[in-house]
């Protein structure tokens, strides 16, 4: 039965341990520790809501960014093919240019040619009938007056040129 | 062993080893004062305050540690702390009883330190004798009460012992009943923390007794009874720390509980 009836004096240590005890745990030891637990969610909760507001401000960075890269690969498509149109439209400019010269040239050349033919034919026409008349006065002697005897080389030649133009 | 021989008077003419040895145990087990004055410290007040001495120097040395990157001793004791802040006094009486914590906190880290403490041999827990643990359970029982009576008036916290709506013919009865209740609240939070700890002490006891007794008087039976009583020594050690923890526990808990019961009395 004594087992249970308390010491007197061990209740009154008791008493004196839970005061100093009570006593420097709540004035000296918690609020440190407690002080710093709250702090330490604050930062945590502090941090996750930071890092929540990054997470979004890099989100619609992001998206932005998106935006304007399509928007510079649609124009930097739409500057080649404008580009390639104006070479395409340079070259076909530059292409019937060349043409162009090209017949000019050969119009040119032609006339030339023509020209210098014709020139040709007239010395080779004037040769063939000083030639004709001074052979035919060798063979007939001069009985055909120079009147006569021209009037027979044109016609004569006026034949030989009609063949030769064929 | 020898059986006691009982004489026709009834007297035991010689007692057993185990009887003695038993006898011996209930009387280290009993509160011996350590000196002879009438202010003496007795053999669990001196482990007492050894406790009380180790919790104050550990929560001196750790509350210095803490730091916002917690480690070392630092981070046992935020948790310590942590746990019975919110595992306790947050769970039980939610976020407004943190202004209790640190009466809360100081009856628990008590409790906790000292059950542990008797676990280290030869020293016995500050909390396995009547002494501590009825003047604690006062403590809290004048503690919550005072709380109510603070919160509602002596008048108002009495009242309040009978929910409202009670039939007059039966409000004594429910009064009285209520009472008694409270009343018996300090015995059975000191009995069952005291009890737990003693009979601990007892169990490891009775096998240091089987052991010693075994080592003695070597017979083939010894054999058997030796490596046993050992084993059961180093099961009931640990069984004695987690029974140690779990006291601490329902004590504070319990003590929560109370307080809560004080803060919310006018609500039914």
């Amino acid at each position: 039965m004594e087992l249970i009836i308390p010491n007197t004096t061990e209740m009154w240590i008791n008493v004196a341990s839970f005061t100093v005890l009570f006593f420097v745990l709540a004035k000296f030891a918690f609020p440190p520790i407690t002080k710093m637990l709250d702090e330490r969610a604050n930062k945590i909760r502090e941090s996750l809501e930071r890092a929540e507001d990054t997470r979004v401000e890099a989100e619609r960075l992001l998206e932005e960014y998106k935006v304007q890269m399509a928007e510079a690969r649609a124009e930097a498509t739409q500057v080649i093919e404008q580009g390639r149109k104006v070479a395409e439209s340079m070259k076909v400019e530059i292409l019937a240019k060349a043409r162009e010269e090209a017949e000019a040239e050969k119009t040119k050349a032609i006339e030339a040619i023509k020209a210098e033919k014709s020139a040709a034919v007239g010395e080779i026409q004037k040769q063939v009938a000083d030639l004709s008349v001074a052979v035919a006065g060798k063979i007939i002697g001069s009985s055909l007056s120079r009147t006569d005897h021209e009037a027979l080389i044109d016609k004569y030649l006026t034949e030989v040129g009609s063949l030769h133009e064929n | 062993m020898s059986a006691p021989v009982v004489t026709a008077a009834g007297a035991a003419a010689e007692v057993s080893p185990m009887t003695e040895k038993i006898g011996h145990l209930l009387h280290e087990l009993s509160v011996l004062p350590l000196s002879d004055g009438a202010f003496s410290l007795t053999n669990y007040t001196f482990w007492l305050l050894i406790g009380v001495a180790a919790i104050l120097v550990y929560f001196i040395v750790a509350s210095r540690k803490v730091s916002l990157v917690p480690s070392g001793i630092g981070n046992l004791t935020e948790a310590l702390v942590e746990f019975v802040r919110n595992g306790i006094v947050v769970d039980v009486m939610g976020p407004e009883g943190k202004k209790y914590f640190p009466f809360i906190g100081t009856v628990f880290f008590f409790v906790l330190f000292n059950n542990l403490l008797g676990n280290i041999p030869p020293a016995l827990p500050g909390t396995g004798t009547v002494g501590t643990t009825f003047t604690w359970a006062i403590i809290v029982f004048i503690v919550y009460n005072g709380i109510g009576i603070k919160k509602y008036g002596f008048f108002g916290y009495i009242k309040s012992l009978v929910p409202s709506g009670t039939p007059w013919w039966l409000s004594w009865l429910i009064f009285l009943i209520e009472l008694i209740s409270h009343l018996l609240r300090p015995f059975t939070l000191g009995i069952r923390l005291f009890a737990n700890m003693y009979a601990g002490h007892i169990m490891l006891g009775v096998f240091t007794i089987f052991a010693a007794l075994a080592i003695e008087h070597f017979t083939p039976m010894g054999a058997i009874v030796l490596p046993l009583s050992f084993f059961m020594q180093v099961l009931l050690r640990a069984f004695e720390l987690a029974v140690a923890v779990l006291q601490a526990y329902i004590f504070t808990i319990l003590t929560a509980v109370y307080i809560n019961g004080a803060l919310h009395a006018g609500e039914h």
